[in-house]
């Protein structure tokens, strides 16, 4: 098991190392000049511009740019932003836990939803609730998770006025007491974790659905039957256990899904997280930025899928001796 | 579910609007940094304005040459020795905020940083015709300048913002941007930095004991919302007070339409054009370029795309500048007389209507128009149909703002659809329209328009100037190295909370420490969510 | 009964897939049919007094920001989105499965090679790679569009027909027809493909559906196809700023984005559980 766990750590490292060279390489040939950064800055004169480059280092060639930068990496330094002219590192330190605050409360929500509905689908197996909520699933599978965001900010945060339409607290609570901020950001946080839960959610219920009704008509579920079991026990000990380690895989594996989302769903919801950063910074050319989010997005990718091989080796000892 | 409904829930309860609430001012972009020297987005530099001062602050009046056209701000009294020479006094009652004086060693520091190469500060430009600032006596400073010139006492104050030496010197000036200090300023202005949260909010406090008077507002939020539709939204659901500009007309029409904002119009510091590059065939003919300039029905391209909300530009200036006249020679809209032009060049009119050079080349050309503004692409389709109809084909090639800077600084273009961003004063003129300058990107190099600016910039008096930078645009606009479009006129989005709220148009804050909140009952506040 | 013939009867007798692939060739019509139909949709005949109107008569789904007719930008959208989901689709699948059946017939030194390299493929994080390859390019042609999409989606394919093609190896079968002298080409066409073509035909369908969708995050972003050319995404994009004031220039591209994926999802369920009626 060791032994698996290191081969694929091995292969994670690979990978993150591979995502910034990539990045570097990308970022650094696009067309566009990182210090004229967004049409809201103020005017500098192309000799401010050059100045600016040469300050940065970004007259040098490129091979002696990144040599520079892998070595202010491996030394933990992530550079400085064009735009915001401070650590690369501060920013991050501030943004991902929003990111991950997110990012956490959508996947718990999305695993819960999805994997309760999928259960019930299970179990209804071929009735009308099982119908109309695989058809409800399929849906929402369907949706891009932009348009949601858009669509539930227009319903519930601009007509109906029951939730915030942007940012993570109100302004002027600063001095209330800490269950009325924590509340507050609770409720900022509704609109943009629905948007990311309910498409994943909807894809966790429809592999949550095949999974169990292929469990289910197994053969130590027929025994269990046999032996008199009510349905639900025979549901919840023995389908949904055998389920478990598939759901760690899923949550494992959803992680590039909501990175992905957090960047369409941040700026729809000025939500100061890493998608907003990451999202500011390519249409800045803030090189720095972008190939530093791009190193944690990589690192959280890997993270991941590394959880989700280790679930899987768990449930199946077959996996660990592949060569 | 049960956490989400309580959530909401707790949420609907209404708080009363309190006295005292804070000012939210709504923006799609956060700051930068707090730095004045450094700082260079919209949001950034309306912070930093109001933690730092200048030595004196120009009046509404815009009036950038006489001395009664400013007022005294850190500089007390400031007096003329010599033509090459100002002396300013500083108020003694001026101090940062941590209690330490504002001392003329500090002004000779700011300079000091403002020009350090290192630095690298984008105004660093504009200080060039100072050649020394010297602190006399902790209260005494005096500015030295190269040549004399009529706006000695604008280049002095207008640009820098005075920097705590006591705080900053023994930072490395290459480190400035970089330190803790531009995330957590301490200034010497009406307001002092409260909180900054990264992406979210940034809190000012009013200075109470502030040397020139409390301001009237006690504490001021600038909010970032990043969506334009959602911050206007803001806005009209109380949860925001005030916005500088709401630039597209759908949302102009939804705060138009809604009782408790209402709009307060002023010029913008801003003139939009379509810069032909002249080193690109045919553009380096002036009859080809005017004859252009002459097909264009520019009232009524203004017209349809702005409505009332936009203005025809004289020429290379805004409504903001004094300058600005109905007095300015321009190209009229004439068809007739762009086709004589063309002809008398050896075009001739093909069978399909469309110009042909003498050797056969139509008369084409690509225009870049930045996506980040919709109306000028708008404007860019209107004009397209007009130059067809008259039988010029212009292609429109819509880039991301960062590929058409850099295009433009290149000189890889034809056309260019830019919007340039004018200072108060005149003189900016020459960064861009000037032989040589590094920002005029289409190289015209023209010496009777060098000769009539320098004229205009030895004049003594505004009356003596007045006529002769109108000459020189006037012969801007014959020359036709553009053809300048229009000027917007901004529209601030103020709550009815807000009374005496007048706006300057470089710097729509700057009068903001005489704004008051209205004190009678809720106002806009907690309308529909129950936010104060 | 071939295989191929009992899958298409089981698909034919499962009502959602039938609607699903209706529903597809239904959009593939309106798409290649509309845009005949319906104006121009660059044309901006009255830039500024259409500007935002809601549904008419005259304007289906209303007008955008830019004056133009939502309904015909939508119609024309499809085809850029049909076009980018199931050329990506067959383009990956084409790519995934050549690997695939390389790593499985060759030798075992590149068959590692090839399968380290497509380990570490499958942990890149696509929609970052992705991001940074569109937030470089310019002008970004749909043909581009789609070969990016798909020469990062190809990995998981390979895996799969690399699986398939070993365990077909060492198969009875196969040892006796190459016992007989049957040639490799020949053994793959007859015997291999009609194997792997299964669950790589399934794959892709699926894959359709997420692919259309990736296209719409990139052009939402604005990044991918840009304007003025429609795609749904960029769409979305122009419709977001005046959400509040006319709702239906995002709308009608997002219902047309979730419709036509809705469809390829049904026709994909349906090859799968036409394929493999274990699981229905």
């Amino acid at each position: 098991m060791l032994g698996f766990a290191a081969r694929r750590l091995a292969f994670a490292v690979a990978s993150v190392a591979a995502v910034v060279v990539i990045t570097f390489l990308l970022v650094h040939a696009a067309p566009g000049e990182p210090m004229l950064g967004t049409a809201d800055r103020t005017f500098a004169s192309p000799d401010v511009i050059a100045r600016q480059r040469a300050l940065f280092g970004l007259d040098r060639p490129l091979p002696v740019q990144f040599i520079r930068y892998a070595g202010n990496l491996v030394r933990g330094e992530l550079g400085t932003s064009f735009v915001l002219h401070r650590p690369v590192s501060s920013i991050l330190a501030e943004a991902l836990p929003h990111t991950l605050l997110l990012g956490g409360t959508a996947l718990v929500a999305s695993l819960l939803l999805g994997l309760a509905v999928g259960a019930l689908q299970a179990a209804r197996h071929r009735s009308r609730t099982d119908t109309l909520l695989g058809a409800a699933t399929l849906v929402f599978y369907s949706v891009p998770v932009f348009w949601l965001g858009l669509m539930l900010l227009l319903v519930f945060g601009e007509q109906l006025h029951w939730l915030p339409v942007s940012g993570m607290r109100s302004a002027a609570l600063e001095d209330g007491s800490a269950l009325a901020r924590a509340l507050d950001v609770a409720r900022h946080l509704v609109l943009p974790a629905a948007s990311l839960a309910l498409v994943q959610a909807a894809a966790f219920a429809r592999f949550q659905r095949s999974a169990l009704v292929e469990s289910l008509a197994g053969e130590h579920i027929r025994a269990a039957r046999a032996k008199g079991l009510p349905e639900r026990t025979v549901l919840l000990k023995h389908a949904l256990r055998g389920a478990l380690a598939p759901t760690i895989t899923l949550a494992g594996l959803s992680v590039p899904y909501f990175l992905a989302g957090s960047v369409l769903v941040e700026s729809i919801f000025g939500w100061p997280g890493l998608g907003r950063v990451a999202y500011d910074a390519i249409f800045a050319r803030d090189y720095n930025v972008i190939t530093a989010v791009a190193l944690v997005s990589g690192v959280l990718v890997a993270a991941g899928n590394l959880l989700a091989d280790v679930a899987v080796a768990l449930a199946d000892p077959r996996v660990r001796l592949e060569r | 579910m049960l956490f989400a409904a309580a959530a909401v829930l707790a949420g609907c309860a209404r708080r009363p609007a309190t006295p005292g609430a804070p000012v939210v001012i709504a923006t799609t972009g956060d700051a930068d940094v707090l730095l004045p020297p450094v700082t260079s987005v919209t949001t950034g530099i309306n912070v930093s304005d109001l933690l730092f001062c200048r030595l004196a602050e120009l009046k509404l009046g815009l009036n950038t040459v006489d001395d009664s056209g400013f007022r005294p701000v850190l500089a007390r009294s400031w007096d003329h020795p010599d033509s090459l020479t100002i002396v300013f006094h500083l108020d003694p009652r001026a101090r940062w905020q941590d209690g330490v004086p504002v001392r003329a060693a500090d002004v000779a520091y700011t300079f000091a940083v403002y020009r350090d190469p290192a630095v690298n500060a984008p105004l660093a430009p504009f200080l060039a015709a100072i050649d020394s600032v010297v602190a006399r006596d902790s209260l005494t400073v005096a500015f030295r300048f190269r040549r004399w010139y009529p706006e000695q006492l604008y280049d002095a104050t207008y640009h820098m913002r005075i920097l705590p030496r006591h705080l900053l010197d023994t930072i490395p000036p290459a480190r400035l941007g970089a330190a803790p200090f531009g995330r957590a300023p301490v200034g010497d202005g009406p307001y002092r930095f409260v909180r900054w949260t990264a992406g979210s909010e940034i809190v000012l406090a009013a200075d109470t004991t502030w040397f020139l008077g409390r301001p009237g507002i006690a504490r001021l939020v600038w909010r970032v919302t990043p969506e334009l539709a959602t911050a206007v939204s803001t806005l009209l659901a109380g949860e925001a007070d005030a916005m500088e500009v709401i630039p597209a007309r759908g949302q102009l029409e939804r705060v138009q339409h809604d009782t408790t904002v209402r709009l307060v119009p002023y010029p913008s510091p801003f003139y939009a054009a379509i810069v032909f590059n002249l080193r690109r065939p045919p553009f380096g003919d002036r009859d080809v370029r005017r004859a252009i300039a002459m097909a264009v029905d520019r009232p009524t391209v203004v017209q349809s795309v702005f409505g009332p909300f936009a203005q025809v530009a004289a020429g290379a200036t805004g409504p903001m500048q004094w300058i600005w006249s109905d007095a300015i020679r321009q190209l009229a809209f004439d068809t007739a007389a762009a086709a004589r032009a063309l002809e008398a060049r050896g075009w001739r009119r093909g069978g399909s209507g469309a110009w042909r050079s003498a050797r056969g080349a139509p008369l084409a050309f690509t225009l870049l128009v930045p996506t980040s503004s919709g109306v000028r692409q708008q404007a860019a389709v209107l004009l397209q149909d007009e130059l067809k109809r008259f039988g010029v084909d212009m292609r429109i090639q819509p880039l991301e703002f960062t590929v058409m800077e850099r295009r433009t600084q290149t000189g890889d273009f034809d056309a260019a659809f830019i919007s340039r961003t004018i200072d108060p004063s005149p003189a900016s003129l020459l960064q861009w329209w000037s032989p040589g300058a590094s920002d005029n990107i289409g190289r015209y190099a023209d010496t009777t328009f060098a000769s009539l600016t320098s004229a205009a910039l030895r004049a003594r008096t505004r009356a003596e100037a007045a006529p002769l930078w109108r000459e020189a645009l006037g012969r801007l606009n014959e020359e036709a190295p553009a053809i300048f479009l229009f000027s917007p006129r901004n529209n601030a989005a103020v709550s009815t909370r807000l009374e005496n709220v007048t706006i300057r148009p470089d710097s729509w804050l700057a009068t903001v420490t005489t704004w008051r909140v209205r004190e009678t009952g809720s106002g806009a506040r907690g309308r529909h969510t129950g936010q104060p | 009964m071939s295989p191929w013939r009992a899958a298409a009867r089981r698909f034919g007798r499962n009502r959602a897939a039938v609607v699903g692939a209706a529903l597809v060739g239904a959009l593939v019509l309106a798409s290649l049919l509309g845009p005949l139909v319906t104006p121009d949709p660059l044309a901006q005949p009255d830039p500024v007094r259409l500007q935002d109107r809601p549904p008419s008569a005259a304007h289906l789904f209303g007008t955008d920001p830019y004056s133009r007719d939502v309904l015909s930008r939508t119609l024309s959208g499809a085809r850029v989105s049909l076009v980018v989901g199931v050329g990506a689709a067959l383009l990956a699948v084409t790519l995934g499965a050549g690997v695939g059946l390389v790593a499985g017939l060759a030798g075992r030194r590149t068959d590692q090679l090839l399968m380290r390299g497509v380990d570490v493929a499958l942990a890149l994080p696509r929609i970052i790679l992705l991001l940074a390859v569109f937030a470089v390019w310019e002008r970004v042609p749909p043909v581009a569009v789609l070969c990016v999409i798909a020469a990062t989606g190809w990995f998981q394919t390979s895996r799969i027909v690399r699986a398939a093609v070993l365990s077909l190896r060492e198969a009875d079968f196969v040892v006796a027809a190459r016992a007989l002298g049957a040639g490799g080409a020949g053994l793959v066409r007859r015997h291999l493909l009609p194997h792997v073509a299964a669950p790589v035909i399934v794959s892709a369908s699926l894959d359709v559906g997420n692919i259309i969708l990736l296209e719409a995050g990139l052009s939402y972003l604005g990044l991918g196809v840009r304007p003025p050319t429609p795609t749904w995404g960029n769409m979305i994009m122009d419709g977001k700023d005046v959400l509040f004031s006319a709702p239906w220039v995002a709308l009608a591209p997002g219902c047309a984005l979730v419709l036509t994926v809705v469809a390829f999802n049904l026709a994909g369920d349906g090859l799968r559980d036409a394929f493999d009626p274990k699981v229905a």
